[in-house]
């Protein structure tokens, strides 16, 4: 039975968002679906919200306590809005129904954009694959669900649960400290756009390619393409102090047995020395695989979120009011936050759709825009698609990507939101 | 599709010049490419007249405070303009962020109470501002909020922070009362009264609901 009111304390991801985002830090990530139709808005309203109930980490509002903010069940209906030019653009809840999403049309697609306080990648392509099956239905086109569709299936407690705070173990706490990385820095497009480069290839041309050329998987290669990159671009990171750490967010579900639709993902980092000049791109590999080996380990995950939650057990912290935890959490984000990653890849697989959306969905994309430079991967059917983001002028790096995936043989088809004209304007 | 000859790299988005080199894009086939996101427009600098706004108002502060202090006089006027000032700022502030009403409002008053107290402060004749406009302007904050969460019980909680805070500010008059601060009894006595009965119908009565609420407000 759903339940009419409830409430969440927010999870461990999700807590500092809500006191660090703004214009240019959105912490909002985009998600669409392009259909072989034009979409009626009316319609995807009425799917979204016959959805919505399903969902309830989803169907809430962001809330003031006086030591914490936490969710509560947001009873109203949410407007579907036409694509603003902005790619995961900063929006206040206020001002959005009391919704940490948006869902957003423009011609055939459908896009979700989701503060990362409430999910996660996972949980939000979850809740887009059911909206768009909804969409369908409503449509009159019959689909069989094939039981890959949440909002077909009856809802779990367990879609609720933090945890983060469930496999939280006092005894594997350690130590997490983090050194500062080399950022990359540079003039920046007007208005918060976000330039987003779309390369497209067969997948099997790449699963092929990385395991017979390299012998490493998909994101491994991804890593050190944008690591070597980087090292290749930029004028001002070898011979600094500061390492470049790429940071590659876990989804842990698979790990811990869970089924939440909330936050469950942790980062691993590709970590490289910057004060090493001959860098080449298969020893930058080598590295990456060591890294990842070692990293991707549950006892080491469990013993970070053990770490994490940890932090926010801490008795001091606790009675802090929520006013003094703000400007605490915005210090320390500054401090520690922003400084700790150079760039982040974030790659979410292959899309488990029902067979009879083939033909019916074409394209999908996944923006991670963050500051300086964002990778993200997803696949559909055959396809791959890997998106680079910067709100950064300099589009060197990106040049360098793609350049590697052509020397290595990949047959690239780019789709980008850049326009002639836009240098007048950005 | 389009096809760009230097980076070898199809292109199906309708440009004509390839983003990576600048080369000029050959045409491949004769299918019509379409831009998949919305265009972006050339937007006004909406923030100037903000950031004028805040100008004005602190030249303002300095050049009254500045003027006041040459004269050699002890500071009267200009403080009452530089409260001003800074009171314009607040509310703006106040008013632009976007939180519910009730929260607006309830910031506004205390905004407004202070500003009150703090000019009477610098004409050296507070006695009204404390006796008379703060109960008073507490006591309505809190009547407004009752009622709305009387003719609106299934909203209560969105109005629960407000109450709560300017139910313990409605509390102040009467400690200075306490305090012999204020020389008019009555209005501080009552302005005291009505929102420690509020207070405590609050953690009194509370039903299912509203313990939930405090639950949620207060959790650690």
């Amino acid at each position: 039975m759903k339940k009419k009111k409830y409430w969440y304390k927010l999870d461990n991801a999700g807590k500092i968002f809500p006191a660090v985002s703004k214009d240019d830090r959105s912490n909002v990530f985009r998600l669409s679906f392009y259909l072989n139709e034009t979409i009626d808005p009316i319609i995807l309203e009425d799917a979204v919200n016959k959805i919505l109930p399903r969902f309830e980490p989803f169907a809430v509002q962001l809330k003031n306590g006086l030591f914490w903010n936490y969710f509560a069940f947001n009873e109203r209906k949410v407007v579907v809005e036409p694509e603003p030019a902005q790619l995961c653009k900063y929006f206040k809840p206020d001002h959005n129904r009391g919704f940490l999403f948006k869902v957003y049309y423009l011609d055939n697609k459908i896009t979700l954009e989701t503060f990362h306080a409430i999910t996660d990648g996972s949980g939000a392509l979850h809740f887009l694959k059911s909206i768009v099956y909804h969409y369908f239905k409503l449509r009159g086109i019959k689909i069989d669900h094939e039981g890959k569709i949440l909002s077909e299936k009856p809802m779990s407690k367990k879609e609720s649960e933090d945890n983060f705070v469930t496999n939280y173990d006092k005894d594997k706490r350690r130590n997490l400290k983090e050194e500062k990385a080399y950022h990359l820095e540079g003039e920046r497009f007007n208005h918060h756009w976000v330039l987003f480069v779309k390369a497209k290839v067969q997948s099997k041309d790449l699963i092929q390619l990385v395991k017979t050329k390299y012998q490493c998987t998909i994101t491994q290669y991804m890593t050190a393409v944008l690591a070597y990159s980087i090292f290749k671009e930029t004028v001002d990171f070898v011979g600094k102090k500061k390492p470049l750490k790429i940071f590659v967010p876990v989804n842990l579900r698979p790990y811990f047995d869970s089924v939440t639709l909330r936050n469950f993902s942790l980062y691993i980092k590709a970590t490289y020395d910057s004060e090493r000049t001959d860098w080449t791109f298969e020893n930058m590999l080598e590295l990456t695989k060591a890294q990842y080996k070692d990293q991707l380990d549950k006892d080491k995950l469990q013993s970070r979120i053990s770490s994490l939650v940890g932090f926010e057990k801490n008795v001091f912290l606790r009675v802090m009011p929520l006013f003094l935890k703000t400007i605490a959490f915005k210090i320390g984000y500054k401090i520690l936050g922003e400084s700790i990653s150079s760039t982040s890849i974030s790659n979410l697989g292959l899309v488990d759709v029902p067979s009879g959306f083939k033909g019916l969905v074409t394209d999908i994309d996944f923006v991670n825009a963050g500051y300086g430079l964002a990778m993200t991967l997803i696949s559909l059917e055959h396809q791959t698609n890997v998106i680079l983001s910067t709100p950064l002028k300099d589009i060197s790096i990106i040049n360098h990507v793609i350049s590697m995936f052509v020397k290595d043989g990949l047959d690239l088809v780019l789709d980008t939101n850049y326009k002639e004209g836009y240098d007048e304007i950005l | 599709m389009k096809y760009c000859k230097t980076c070898h790299v199809h292109y199906d988005t309708p440009i004509d010049h390839c983003i990576l080199c600048n080369g000029e894009l050959e045409s491949e086939g004769s299918e019509v490419l379409t831009y998949k996101f919305s265009e972006m427009q050339k937007k006004p600098a909406s923030r100037l007249f903000i950031r004028i706004f805040y100008f004005l108002n602190i030249v303002s502060v300095i050049v009254s405070l500045y003027l006041d202090f040459a004269d050699g006089l002890p500071l009267e006027w200009s403080l009452i303009v530089s409260i001003t000032n800074l009171y314009a700022i607040a509310m703006f502030i106040t008013l632009t962020v976007p939180t519910i009403w009730t929260s607006k409002l309830t910031k506004s008053i205390i905004l407004t109470v202070l500003s009150v107290i703090l000019i009477g402060l610098s004409i050296r004749d507070y006695a009204w501002a404390i006796d008379i406009v703060f109960p008073f302007v507490v006591l309505s904050n809190i009547l407004i909020i009752t009622i709305l969460i009387l003719a609106n019980k299934k909203k209560w909680f969105d109005y629960f922070s407000s109450l709560l805070v300017i139910t313990i500010i409605g509390l102040i008059p009467g400690l200075l009362n306490l305090f012999r601060v204020t020389t008019l009894q009555w209005p501080s006595l009552i302005c005291f009264a009505y929102s420690a009965f509020t207070l405590i119908g609050i953690f009194i009565l509370p039903s299912k609901s509203s313990r939930e609420e405090f639950k949620r407000r207060f959790h650690i």
